[in-house]
């Protein structure tokens, strides 16, 4: 738009002189009442984007194009007399509306001078004052009429302009907000992640001849593993590896529901299958979101070797024996936790012998996909026990999980990972000395 | 994932095909209790998982929570052809112990059409 629209823009904008609530009233009251007429109506009229702008603006344009198709229409020769007459009228009324348009810019504008040399004010100018000067034979001079639909043109390309920046402002606010509100969860999941990880053991209880070693890892969209070491009577040990459906912050909290009951129970009783059933009756109770959680639960007596184990749905865990034999522990295929009462779980038990290495986990790590959306699968697992189980337990945990991260690259880690590696070896007489 | 339904011999079978995981679960869940609120005992529901790939826990959920409306509007609520992997997943986590899975539609049919054991 051209600087004296711009500026009675501006002015219809300040407090007061808003193009509504100037023209009718207000004439009868101030000494200044006609100046504010006038700039109320130009402000109505020249205004940008209001109705009677627009239609004003539609009315210039039409003038134009007729006043234009006009100097066509009399260089016929043989135009009926009232047809002449009827272009001389109309010529009178394009001149008359052209001069007070000019003149309400004029008064208008806040620079008078420079609107009047200016191009658009040289052109507006141009379009009727021949008319007073030369009469109605202007024909070339209304040729020039056609330079008006340039103001036309701006000013249309200019309100497209204004809305779209408008659009565009508006949308960059939206999305800072957007931003804001999304950097403020992905904080607050940053802490729950943490502290998923900050409340789970980070020490396997001591005992001669067993180690123990323990790695989550959680996804960034927040799963619901957790696993468990738990002091039992008797000088016995509860391991725990469990896994809640779902993900996110709904699955946190049964997580920590289920690790709860789970750790609490433990202490009441003397087999993992009565513990597990205990504790599934008590989260089929405390379930408003229908979620479940896959629980392995063994208890280890580290003075005979022996580890009595139930099985809630969970990955069967995998026995590496001295001599390099991996084995899935059986007894797989118990209902999950938290789905349905009133289901039993039955015991099992396994003699672990020195040299063993037990191998609990989640399916974070056999479901970890890669690009080519190929899972890491329970066979790459069992080979990497097989090959590198001989070792630290610690050292098989970090084994596994740098092998799950490389094999996974760059692919996002949409579950959970989660390790545990137990080994016993007897000690030697000599060093227990 | 995508799901189709069918209806057989008065019965509605519903047969998703792909994946149902985490991102897919809801949707799937919506499906499986669109088929079940829509059925008349004594009509069953199939669902048919010849083409079913994957089911991550969340999947399971879906039939969990489906098998559990059908239960209480006594309508039967079976599976069918579950591809090996998808037959794992079922079998370790116990689901195949209180949700019915038939070798394939047929076994289904049969099955639904004797009404409960």
């Amino acid at each position: 738009m051209d600087q004296p629209s711009v500026s009675s823009r501006a002015r219809a904008a300040a407090p007061g002189i808003t193009p509504r609530d100037t023209l009718a009233p207000v004439t009868a009251r101030a000494s200044g009442a006609p100046r504010r007429a006038v700039d109320g109506l130009a402000a109505l009229l020249l205004q940008g984007d209001g109705r009677w702008a627009r239609a004003f603006e539609n009315l210039i344009l039409a003038l134009i194009v007729v006043s234009v198709a006009s100097v066509g229409l009399e260089s016929i020769p043989a135009l009926p007399a009232w047809a002449v007459q009827a272009l001389r009228l109309m010529e009178i009324i394009v001149v008359a509306v052209f001069s007070f348009e000019y003149l309400l810019r004029l008064a208008a504008a806040p620079d008078k001078l420079r609107f009047i040399v200016s191009f658009q004010g040289v052109v507006d100018l141009l379009s009727f004052a021949p008319f007073y000067v030369g009469g109605l034979d202007t024909r070339w001079v209304r040729m020039l009429r056609l330079l008006r639909l340039l103001r036309v043109l701006k000013l249309r390309t200019h309100l497209l302009e204004a809305t779209v920046g408008r659009r565009t402002r508006e949308l960059a606010e939206k999305n800072d907000a957007l931003e804001r509100a999304q950097a403020q969860i992905r904080s607050e999941l940053e802490v729950a992640r943490a502290l998923q990880v900050a409340i789970l053991p980070a020490t396997f209880p001591s005992r001669a001849g067993y180690e123990g070693a323990a790695r989550m890892i959680p996804a960034t969209t927040m799963g619901g593993d957790f696993y468990d070491f738990i002091e039992l009577p008797g000088g016995q040990i509860g391991l725990v590896m469990a896994d809640v459906s779902g993900k996110g912050v709904p699955a946190a909290f049964f997580m920590a529901v289920a690790r709860t009951n789970l750790r609490e129970l433990a202490a009441h009783h003397t087999t993992p299958g009565a513990c597990l059933a205990h504790t599934n009756e008590v989260l089929c109770t405390q379930n408003p979101l229908d979620l479940f959680v896959t629980v392995f639960y063994c208890i280890l007596d580290p003075a005979s070797g022996v580890l009595r184990y139930a099985n809630g749905g969970h990955n069967p865990p995998l026995l590496r024996r001295a001599d390099g034999a991996v084995e899935a522990l059986s007894g797989a295929g118990g209902l999950v936790l938290g789905a349905m009462p009133g289901v039993g779980f039955p015991d099992h038990a396994v003699q672990l012998r020195s040299g063993d290495r037990l191998v609990l986990f989640t399916d974070g790590i056999t479901e970890a996909f890669n690009a080519a959306d190929e899972a890491y699968g329970i066979e790459r697992l069992v080979e990497e026990v097989r090959v590198h189980g001989g070792g630290a337990a610690a050292a098989l945990v970090e084994h596994i999980c740098h092998g799950v991260t490389v094999f996974a690259a760059a692919a996002p880690q949409s579950d959970d990972i989660t390790l545990i590696v137990l080994s016993f070896d007897r000690l030697e007489p000599a060093a227990l000395q | 994932m995508n799901v189709g339904t069918e209806t057989l011999a008065g019965h509605t079978v519903v047969i998703p095909a792909g994946r149902v995981d985490f991102n897919s679960a809801s949707e799937f869940q919506a499906q499986l209790e669109r088929a079940v609120g829509g059925a008349r005992a004594p009509a069953a529901v199939i669902v048919d998982c010849a083409a079913l790939e994957y089911v991550s826990s969340a999947g399971l959920r879906a039939f969990l929570l489906a098998a559990r409306a059908a239960q209480r509007a006594g309508i039967a609520f079976v599976l069918c052809a579950l591809q090996p992997a998808v037959r794992e997943v079922f079998d370790l986590s116990g689901f195949s112990r209180i949700i019915s899975v038939y070798p394939d539609r047929a076994a289904a049919l049969t099955h639904v059409a004797q009404g409960p054991p």
